[in-house]
């Protein structure tokens, strides 16, 4: 081995930051679905959704959630941008090499880190929005109706995209499943959840329209 | 019936004149029943243009020596019948490795260099005795073991290879199966802990993205896929113990 491995601290260091990345992704995706139900209470009526609502600002869960989102959002950033290429030179590498091969997983892994980036600056956006705001049928879905119903399309398309894909990647990279199960499983729970936020959405701007 | 004219449009450049742009060239031959891209490289040097170069031995998907990207994916030429290919068919040599002109690459250096990082051979103090019976291995063992050295070193999951393109010191599928080899082996005395200096950095598996590009490509089915699963699966816990300080 040589002297700058033999000195530096942790032989493990890389396992950890694949370790990170791996349990911060998955925290996300868990948490992207029960928002997704959270947000599905609306389906039931304003009341229920404001009981929700009050019940969260009520025991500062919400300001939990956030605290909560802030450092995990913040390891999975902090845990990815090593794999990004960074220089100009490996970038256009990636780009070529991604048309030359014509793999649609290489595409994958190039739209990865593009949805990636868009989502950090998309939920921070949100995140900021939301709680100051405020939660109520009546904000919420005004905001909806108002200005946000694209935004929020935008969101839920590029969340449930770049949480599939990278569900998967984590799946094929442990060898858990089989690729072809994996497939079907991950593509029913992704328009499962693309399909409960949609209406979500189409709930909550009907009742913006109500509202105005 | 008449025989398809097949365009060919191969990638040209020769180390030796750098001033000569690396360029597309097209070659066109008449098609022929049975025919694979190992006869169309060969007529095309004989009859078209004695400077193409490129590289084949065995013809047979054995010796791994004219992998290259064909339409873009990497394959061997000697394998791939032209019945299978379009009108116009591009080649280009395989990334990563050196590249000696046109068609043809240097694997050997590349695999000779990760064959001694990754210390490819039986790590064990026992004394060879040639007058003992040798020991048996286990039947599927054994077949395991085979599966992983049935990689011909053709370099195609490296040439399609994401990281391996920007990141000259990863190791690759390839490298990393070769390790997999020697942890299934029983005769290997080498602990999780060594093991794990070898591939369990970015340079080895955890600088894997899982893109599978490797697996995809593997002209004799080497089950890279799982091959990578395994090691990565190995390298975690050995890193828990290490992590636990046993
Ligand atoms: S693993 Fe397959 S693709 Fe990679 S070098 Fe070996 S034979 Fe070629
Ligand atoms: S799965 Fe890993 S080794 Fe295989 S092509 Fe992708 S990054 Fe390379
Ligand atoms: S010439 Fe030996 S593998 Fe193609």
């Amino acid at each position: 081995m040589e002297l700058q491995k033999v000195i530096t601290p942790s032989p493990r260091s890389d396992l950890i930051v694949e370790g990170i990345q791996m349990i911060s992704g998955l925290l996300l995706v868990l948490f992207l679905w029960v928002h997704m139900l959270f947000i599905a209470s609306v389906w039931l009526g304003a009341t229920s959704f404001n009981a929700l609502a009050n019940f969260m600002s009520r025991y500062g869960l919400v300001w939990i959630t956030v605290a909560f989102l802030v450092v995990v959002i913040g390891s999975h950033v902090g845990a990815v941008v090593r794999r990004i290429p960074k220089q100009f030179r490996e970038q256009r590498i990636v780009w070529r090499h991604a048309k030359l091969i014509r793999h649609m997983d290489t595409w994958s892994w190039i739209f990865q880190s593009i949805t990636g980036a868009a989502l950090l600056a998309l939920a921070i956006i949100h995140v900021v929005v939301v709680t100051y705001g405020g939660i109520s049928a009546k904000i919420s879905s005004t905001r909806v109706f108002n200005h946000f119903l694209i935004f929020y399309i935008v969101l839920l398309l590029l969340a449930e995209y770049h949480a599939s894909v990278g569900l998967y990647r984590i799946f094929v990279k442990w060898g858990w499943v089989s690729q072809h199960r994996l497939h079907r499983v991950l593509g029913v729970i992704t328009v499962l959840t693309v399909g409960i936020g949609a209406v979500s959405l189409y709930v909550l701007y009907t009742l913006g329209a109500h509202f105005a | 019936m008449a025989s398809r004219e097949l365009t060919f449009r191969i990638l040209r450049y020769n180390p030796e004149t750098p001033d000569v742009k690396p360029h597309l060239q097209d070659f066109h031959l008449n098609e022929e029943p049975g025919m694979t891209l190992f006869i169309v490289l060969n007529r095309l040097r004989e009859e078209q243009d004695p400077s193409l170069r490129f590289d084949f031995v065995c013809r047979a998907s054995i010796c791994g020596s004219c992998g290259m990207l064909i339409n873009g994916k990497p394959n061997l030429a000697c394998k791939t019948l032209t019945k299978a290919l379009p009108d116009v068919t591009t080649l280009m040599p395989l990334p990563v490795f050196k590249l000696l002109g046109d068609l043809s690459v240097d694997t050997g250096v590349w695999f000779r260099d990760v064959s001694l990082r990754t210390e490819s051979w039986v790590h064990t103090d026992e004394v060879f005795d040639p007058d003992a019976a040798e020991e048996k291995m286990d039947n599927e063992l054994a077949k395991e073991i085979y599966e992983a050295e049935r990689c011909i070193e053709c370099g195609c999951c490296i040439g399609g290879c994401a990281t391996a393109n920007i990141k000259p010191s990863f190791i690759g599928a390839a490298g990393i199966n070769r390790v997999a080899r020697f942890m299934m082996d029983p005769r290997d005395k080498r602990t999780e802990q060594e093991y794990f200096e070898v591939v369990a950095s970015e340079d080895g598996v955890f600088g894997c993205v899982g893109l599978m590009a490797c697996d995809d490509n593997c002209p004799v089915g080497v089950p890279l896929r799982s091959q990578l699963a395994y090691v990565r699966r190995k390298m975690a816990v050995a890193g828990w113990h290490m992590g636990r300080g046993r």
